[in-house]
């Protein structure tokens, strides 16, 4: 288990590993993210993670998409609205959520470069 | 239930389905495999495939009655592609579509795309309203809605 006992996501379609970095900690993303409504399951994640984050002021959050082969629209919705948590955080508790992309998945190379324009300066692609 | 056919120079394949969520996932993997053997580009086959996902999504959230029509048609010479979902819809969600797309269609894609994300990550109703302007900014196509009485048709072109 990792640092803030945050269960890792295992479902028919979906795997999201958590693991403890040095820095902070990293979600691995495996799979399909095409259900009709994801935020039932990834805002609360999304929420656990960034709360343990900031109470801890840790530093960085490394977000591994590369196995995830399709995420839909509300699978982004999701995901901007954990970055768009970055907003208004105070500056001892702000952290960089690093973005992991496959260049060989489309979907990735189109979608996930959108994410860094929601918060400047608040996530980081590679 | 799917059919293929080639006319001249213009393939299409035409598929009619109960609007079933389970079902978007098949046709996202026929779609990406028909266009596979059709067009030479596999980024574009990979992006038109999100765009057929994402206008089915739509469709079975907002159809009213059991039959959602989904026509793709190539031009294998230009690689032109042209993607239409056909479904019956109430008037609140006719509506609701109308202004999502009276919303995204009228500034740069990009822009809205990113306009759309942040409303969207604000939104506490289960819905992200952002499909059409992802569709929109990912393929770079021209997107069209035209609505007669309560029959919806979505459309996008990708040259």
């Amino acid at each position: 288990m990792n640092k803030f006992n945050i269960e890792p996501i295992n479902q028919e379609r979906i795997k999201i590993d958590v693991e403890d970095i040095p820095q902070g900690l990293q979600i691995k993303l495996h799979g399909d993210i095409d259900m009709e409504d994801p935020s039932i399951l990834l805002d609360p994640f999304f929420s656990k993670i960034h709360e343990g984050i900031t109470s801890k002021k840790m530093k960085e959050v490394v977000a591994d998409f590369r196995g995830l082969n399709f995420l839909n629209s509300s699978g982004i919705k999701a995901v901007a609205k954990w970055i768009m948590k970055l907003t208004d955080l105070a500056d001892d508790k702000k952290y960089l959520i690093k973005i992991l992309h496959n260049k060989d998945i489309t979907w990735q190379v189109t979608s996930l470069p959108t994410l860094t324009f929601l918060v400047p300066g608040g996530v980081k692609i590679e | 239930m799917a059919e293929t056919q080639k006319t001249g120079h213009e393939g299409y394949i035409e598929l009619k389905f109960g609007p079933r969520w389970k079902y978007i996932a098949c046709v996202r993997g026929f779609v990406q495999n028909f266009l596979a053997i059709s067009i030479v580009d596999q980024t574009k086959a990979d992006k038109i495939a999100m765009a057929a996902s994402e206008l089915l999504e739509n469709a079975v959230k907002y159809a009213s009655h059991d039959e959602t029509h989904v026509v793709i048609r190539v031009y294998p010479e230009t690689e032109k592609i042209i993607i239409s979902v056909e479904n019956t819809s109430n008037p609140e969600s006719i509506k609701t579509l109308k202004d999502v797309y009276s919303n995204i269609i009228k500034g740069d894609p990009f822009q809205m795309y990113i306009a759309q994300m942040k409303e969207a990550a604000i939104r506490s109703d289960g819905k992200s309203h952002l499909g059409l302007a992802r569709i929109r900014y990912e393929t770079g196509g021209d997107l069209s809605l035209s609505i007669e009485d309560n029959s919806v048709n979505l459309s996008i072109v990708i040259e």
